[in-house]
This record gives C-alpha cells, sequence and structure tokens, in this order.
C-alpha cells in the first residue's frame, strides 16, 4: 500500500513553466480512515442520522486536502444544511409518493403491472436530484477565496440523462461514451469558477475509441467474471482521464497521466474484503440458525420457520447484516472514494492556470434541497 | 499588549482570487497590511478557522466578506494568531455536539417507533372500516389482476359446482350476519391455498378443494376467509404496512443501517399483526360453524392435512398463517358436536368438488 505521502510542501521546485500547474494531495490515510470508522459508528447508534456529518467531514477532509499550484481547496457546507435539505425533501416526497402509490393502483387495475413504468418518472427524478446535488457541492466548494457555481435546470438534464439512458440501453452499451460526453458538456458549460465560465471538449468519439475493446472483452467475460474487475478498473481509469483532460475553465485546461491500471488493485481490494465479510456473515447467519432452530426441527423449512419465530434470532440476523453492511460502507469509502480520489487528483496537471490569476467572485449559493432529494432516493455521490 | 512585529500572510479578500502578500499586525485588532495601507482590520473575537491543509493556518472571519481569506504558513506567525484569536474554533464540531445529534436521532427514533407500533395499527383499525367499499373494491381490482397473473388459474365454473358453491357462501354469509357484496370464486390452480383479496373477494383454488375430505373442512376454510373480509383484514394491512415502510423507509431510507432495521422490525411487526388477523379470523370462522350447528373441528383438520404433509414444500398455507400450530390447538380443542344438518347434500359436494373439470 502506498503509505509513503510526501507532503506538497517538501518537494523540491518543479523546473516546469510557471503555466503548468500541479495537483496534490496530502490527506493522511489514517486520519481518513479513523473518521470514518468513527462517522460509520456513529451512523448505528443515531440509526444513519450521522450521514449528514459524515459526509460533511469526508468532503472537508478530501477539499482541504487536494491543492492545486499549492493552493488547497475548501468545502464550506455543514452537515444541518444536509439536514435542511433532507428535511425538506422528505416534506415534498411525501405527496409525490401518496399520489404514485394511487396512480400506480389505478393502472393495475387496467392492466396487471402496468404501474411498472411509473419506476421512470423515479429514474428522472433520481437524475434531478443528482444534478441538483452537484450544484450544491460546487457552490460550497472554494478555491483561493472564489467558489465555484452553477447554473442549468435539473429537469433539462433529467430529460437529456434519460433519453441518453434508453439509447445506451438500446445500443447495449455503444452510445454510452456519446451520453456522457453530451451529459458532461451539459454539466461542465453550465459550470462557473468566479468569473471563469466552463467548457467540456472532450467528445463521445474520443471516449469510444479508448473502450472499444474493453465493450467486446466485457461479454465473454461475464461467464467467467474474473476478468471483470480488470475490465471495469481500466474503464474507470480511461473515463476518469478523459474526462479530466475534457474540462476547460476558461483559459485553463488540465490533463491527467492517470494508467489504465491505476485503479485495478483497489477494486480487487474491494472485492477481497466484501469475499471475506460474506464468509462472515455466512458463518453468523448459519450459528444463529442452528441455534436458533435447535431441537425438533427436520427440515430446512421447519428451521427456516422456527428461527422467524425466535425474537433473539431475528435481531442477531438483523444486527450481524447491519454490522456487515457498516463494515462494508467503510471499506468502500476508504478505497473508492479516498483512494481513488487520490490516484485521480494526483494524477492531474493544470495547463496555463495563469489564465486564472484574477477571476471575479460571482455565483450564489444554492441550498441542499437537491441533495435531500438525492438521499431520499439513494442517489448521493460522496 | 500590543505588538508591532509584522508577519508575513496571503489574503485572499473574497471579491477576487488574487493571492495578496500581507504583513500582520498585531495590535488592538488583527490589522492586514499591503505595502504600507492596513487593508483590513479583523477584532480577534471574530476570526474563525476554516478548514485548509495540515500546515496552513486559514483563517476567516465573520465580520468580512464569507470567503476572505488569510492564509499563515509560518509556524511561529500561526501559534502568535492563535494565541490571540480566543473564539477560534467557536461553533465548530465538539464532543458535545456530537453528544447533542447521538440524543436527538434516538428521541427521533422513539417517535417513529412509537407511531409506528402504536399510531399506525390505532389509525388503520379507525380507518379500515370507514373507508368506502368503492375504494376497497377498486385495491381489491388492482390486485385482482396480479393474481390471475401470477396463479396463472381459470376460474372454474361448472354450472353444478357453481351452484353449490353459491349455495355454501351464501349459508356462510348468512351464519355471519354479513351483508357487505362478495365475490367468491374458485382457481384451477394446483395449489392448496384460499385467500381474501380487499373489496370481498375470495378465492378459493382447486389445490384446497382437491385436499377436503368433508365440505365442513372447506366451509371452515370459506368462514374463516370471511372473517377477514369482514375484518376489513386486508385494507388494515395496506394502511398498516404502507404507513409503516413510507415513515420509517423515508426517514432512514439510505443504504447502511437504515434498511436493515427497516427490514427487520418490519417483519417482527408484520408477524404479530398478522397472527392478531388470523386468530380473529378464526374466531369468526369457529362462530360460523357453531351457528350452522356443525363442529370447527374440520378446519383444523384440513390445515393439519395440508401443512403436516407438505411442509417441505414451503406451503403458502403455513408461511403466511403463522402459528398454525396454536391455532390447530384451539380448533381440535373445540369439543362442540355438529347437531345441525349437512351444509351441503352428498350431491351438492361432489358436484362442488368437480367444479374445476372440464364441462361434459
Amino acid at each position: 500500500m502506498n503509505q509513503t505521502m510526501s507532503s506538497p510542501f517538501d518537494l523540491p521546485p518543479i523546473p516546469a513553466p510557471a503555466a503548468q500547474g500541479r495537483v496534490t494531495f496530502s490527506g493522511r490515510r489514517p486520519d481518513f480512515r479513523r473518521l470514518v470508522i468513527r462517522g460509520t459508528a456513529l451512523e448505528l447508534v443515531t440509526v444513519g442520522f450521522y450521514r449528514f456529518w459524515l459526509a460533511t467531514d469526508m468532503r472537508r477532509h478530501l477539499w482541504s486536502n487536494t491543492a492545486v499550484d499549492g493552493d488547497a481547496a475548501e468545502y464550506t457546507g455543514t452537515a444541518k444544511e444536509l439536514l435542511i435539505g433532507f428535511l425538506f425533501a422528505l416534506a415534498i416526497l411525501a405527496p409525490i409518493y401518496l399520489a404514485y402509490f394511487l396512480i400506480g393502483l389505478e393502472a393495475e387495475r387496467l392492466k396487471a403491472f402496468a404501474s411498472i413504468p411509473l419506476g421512470l418518472f423515479f429514474y428522472l427524478f433520481a437524475q434531478f436530484a443528482i444534478y441538483r446535488a452537484r450544484r450544491y457541492r460546487l457552490t460550497r466548494t472554494v478555491w483561493r477565496g472564489v467558489r465555484f457555481w452553477m447554473t442549468g435546470s435539473g429537469w433539462s438534464y433529467a430529460w437529456r440523462a434519460g433519453l441518453w439512458a434508453l439509447l445506451s440501453l438500446l445500443t447495449l452499451g455503444i452510445a454510452a461514451p456519446w451520453a456522457k460526453a453530451s451529459l458532461e458538456r451539459y454539466k461542465t458549460r453550465h459550470t462557473a469558477y468566479g468569473s471563469l465560465q466552463g467548457r467540456f471538449e472532450a467528445t463521445g468519439w474520443s471516449l469510444f475509441k479508448q473502450v472499444w475493446w474493453l465493450w467486446l472483452l466485457a461479454w465473454p467475460s461475464f461467464l467467467i467474471l474474473i476478468p471483470l474487475p480488470f475490465i471495469y478498473g481500466a474503464l474507470k481509469a480511461i473515463e476518469w482521464r478523459w474526462w479530466v483532460s475534457g474540462i476547460r475553465m476558461g483559459g485553463v485546461s488540465f490533463e491527467s497521466g492517470l494508467t489504465g491500471g491505476a485503479l485495478i488493485g483497489l477494486y480487487w481490494k474491494v472485492i477481497g474484503w466484501s469475499v471475506l465479510l460474506m464468509i462472515i456473515l455466512s458463518a453468523w447467519f448459519g450459528g444463529v440458525f442452528a441455534i436458533a432452530s435447535l431441537g425438533g426441527a427436520h427440515s430446512i423449512d421447519e428451521k427456516f420457520f422456527l428461527t422467524t419465530q425466535n425474537l433473539p434470532a431475528l435481531f442477531a440476523l438483523g444486527f450481524g447484516y447491519i454490522v456487515v453492511a457498516l463494515t462494508a460502507g467503510v471499506i468502500v469509502r476508504i478505497y473508492l472514494t479516498r483512494d481513488v480520489w487520490q490516484r485521480v487528483a494526483e494524477s492531474v496537471t493544470v495547463q496555463n492556470l495563469s489564465a486564472a490569476d484574477d477571476v471575479a467572485a460571482q455565483g450564489h449559493l444554492v441550498s441542499a434541497l437537491g441533495e435531500g432529494f438525492a438521499d431520499s432516493l439513494d442517489v448521493v455521490g460522496f | 499588549m500590543a505588538s508591532d512585529a509584522a508577519h508575513s500572510a496571503i489574503f485572499l479578500d473574497g471579491r477576487s482570487n488574487r493571492k495578496r502578500a500581507v504583513a500582520l499586525r498585531l495590535g488592538g485588532s488583527l490589522d492586514i497590511v499591503e505595502g504600507d495601507a492596513a487593508i483590513e482590520s479583523w477584532p480577534y473575537d471574530a476570526i474563525r478557522r476554516a478548514d485548509g491543509p495540515r500546515q496552513v493556518l486559514r483563517l476567516s472571519c465573520v465580520s468580512a466578506l464569507p470567503l476572505a481569506r488569510l492564509e499563515i504558513a509560518d509556524a511561529a506567525t500561526q501559534g502568535m494568531v492563535a494565541a490571540y484569536c480566543k473564539s477560534l474554533d467557536v461553533g465548530r464540531a465538539a464532543a458535545g455536539q456530537t453528544w447533542r445529534i447521538v440524543f436527538w436521532s434516538l428521541a427521533a427514533v422513539c417517535s417513529i417507533l412509537l407511531l409506528a407500533f402504536f399510531g399506525i395499527p390505532f389509525a388503520a383499525d379507525r380507518l379500515a372500516p370507514v373507508i368506502p367499499s368503492v375504494i376497497e373494491q377498486r385495491i381489491g381490482g388492482a390486485v385482482d389482476k396480479q393474481v390471475h397473473l401470477l396463479f396463472a388459474g381459470k376460474t372454474c365454473d361448472r354450472a353444478d359446482g357453481q351452484a353449490a358453491f353459491t349455495s355454501l357462501i351464501d349459508k356462510l354469509k348468512r351464519a355471519g350476519g354479513m351483508e357487505a357484496a362478495l365475490d367468491a370464486q374458485v382457481l384451477s390452480s394446483k395449489i392448496p391455498n384460499a385467500f381474501a383479496l380487499p373489496g370481498g373477494k375470495i378465492y378459493l383454488l382447486d389445490g384446497l378443494l382437491q385436499k377436503a375430505k368433508s365440505v365442513d373442512e372447506i366451509a371452515g376454510v370459506l368462514a374463516h376467509e370471511l372473517g377477514h373480509v369482514q375484518h376489513h383484514d386486508n385494507l388494515r394491512r395496506i394502511i398498516q404496512t404502507g404507513g409503516t415502510s413510507f415513515l420509517v423507509g423515508l426517514l432512514f431510507g439510505d443504504v447502511t443501517g437504515g434498511a436493515a432495521m427497516v427490514f427487520v422490525g418490519r417483519s417482527l411487526f408484520d408477524a404479530s399483526y398478522s397472527r392478531d388477523a388470523e386468530r380473529a379470523a378464526d374466531a369468526f370462522a369457529i362462530d360460523v360453524m357453531r351457528k350452522l350447528g356443525r363442529s370447527p373441528k374440520p378446519l383444523g383438520d384440513l390445515l393439519v392435512r395440508v401443512t403436516g404433509t407438505e411442509a417441505g414444500k414451503s406451503v403458502t398455507l403455513l408461511s403466511s398463517h403463522p402459528m398454525s400450530e396454536e391455532r390447530l390447538a384451539t380448533m381440535s380443542k373445540d369439543t362442540y358436536e355438529g347437531v345441525g344438518p349437512e351444509i351441503l347434500s352428498a350431491a351438492e359436494w361432489k358436484a362442488l368438488k368437480g367444479i374445476c373439470a372440464p364441462s361434459k
């Protein structure tokens, strides 16, 4: 494991042209691990309410340790904002859920299972929420005393995302690079850093050229499974590299030197941990079943029945499940949030940074309502 | 305690991202000096710590622009400034705050649990009888389409069998004192089961009909389902599970602990609830059979036959009707001996059993 992290301030001066800036990450892994484990334990105690504080702490750690050209970013969002956004989202979603239930009921009367297309509405709503959540996070992102901000409409993004997802599905994923490029273009051209307007210049075709062979390899791999983490890891690395090098903020452009294999190890580590957790959970479940069905039961069904009638056994099963689920959450946050963040961030170089030397502050803060929706629909990023 | 020593820092004024090299003067307040001019003056007790990398002390000021920042890299200067600013960490996460979050979360959980376990069942009990039967029938209609698909069963309607079935249902209805509209059907499915849907729809599956040895057994089962209809059990269940899952799921709807808590809580809760509903439907069935002058015991016999011989095949009667041992005991202990006339004649019973046979 790459634990020898040198601080950016100890680095020898880089003999590069002054216009080029480097992105560095100075966060210490044990700090993040402690933060996540403590936060997850508190999530357990507070039945999930602590998630707003944990998410905020994680972002503060990641943002303030990520520096562009030596200047670290800052996350100014607070957990209270997230909590309030969530409560508002709850109040708005409640009647929507009720309407969804009633409409579904009427649809079922006309034709069995006719209510399934209503699920599509929630897909679109989730896309809307994702857009608005991104907007919240951007307006809380500050670099050199100036914040990022975002305009655009969550709904017009949701429609695009829905149509592109449909097209990607129909073409078995071939259209996915163009879908990604189109959606990134929409998001980035509505993004700004102070008075510096963003745009996205990478194309679907350039992504397709880099990933088509992974698409071909993926189909036979679904049968033997082993190559899938390699393929997925490579795909993600290529996507990150392509995404970073497509971003423009005014005259500033970015470049990523992320290699195709940079993330594969992380995915394997997560898989290894998951297998271990599954073994532990199976042993725990097996033990509880064995103890709960002692005496009398012969068939599997009878054992199952006896266990479902046994309150302590049900609690033991539930507790085991929760602990394993929370542990899995810790692992995913360490490897797939923090480690991926670090590797991607450190791979980035910034070209022509002097174009961002005198940027005027602009843009207003937006509420965390979008994050609240995303939280209710389980689609929040980190 | 004024100090004239100048300390260097980087100042970001919150209007642009220009990094201004400044000197700090620690006088009556923290003066930010560029060249010779003091460009800003921050009162010590308004200065707060802002997030930054470990090596840098990043400051903000509540009375300045929200994004104005002062960045001090020199350790000695950091220490000196920190000594002056007593309110550096006011309003930041402290141990007490964490305990407050824990406390209020637990309070919220208690309130939700009380609502889920007492409030919603109470509301369901009060609401179910007063909801217009039109609405109940609409809900039943929605489920009905799925039932037909899931059991892939056709409605059996051989004329003589249908006549016997209608007569049986009518007698049970009269004995139970029911006035609501009923729509009972036999479905040609091999699964031994019977169930009621919201709005007075009752289905008897042919599999159970074939397992029955006497008309009293089937009468008992149908009386049990009539009990569910009479008590609006389906509607109550819909209101209850809908209400609790809505409440708990929305509030704790995240992937980590919440989903599992909902799962455990719901299964415990559903089990205890359906146990009560089953007991009440059994009591109704026993009462109806007694009024018809028949012993309720055959219902128990049928349950034993179905669950006993097919326990290994995950029988729906067992899983959806928990605590069947206790229920069997209740019925077999009932020593009431039938004194009334047979509910159906031998010929009618034969016709009923053949209701799903192809028409001659």
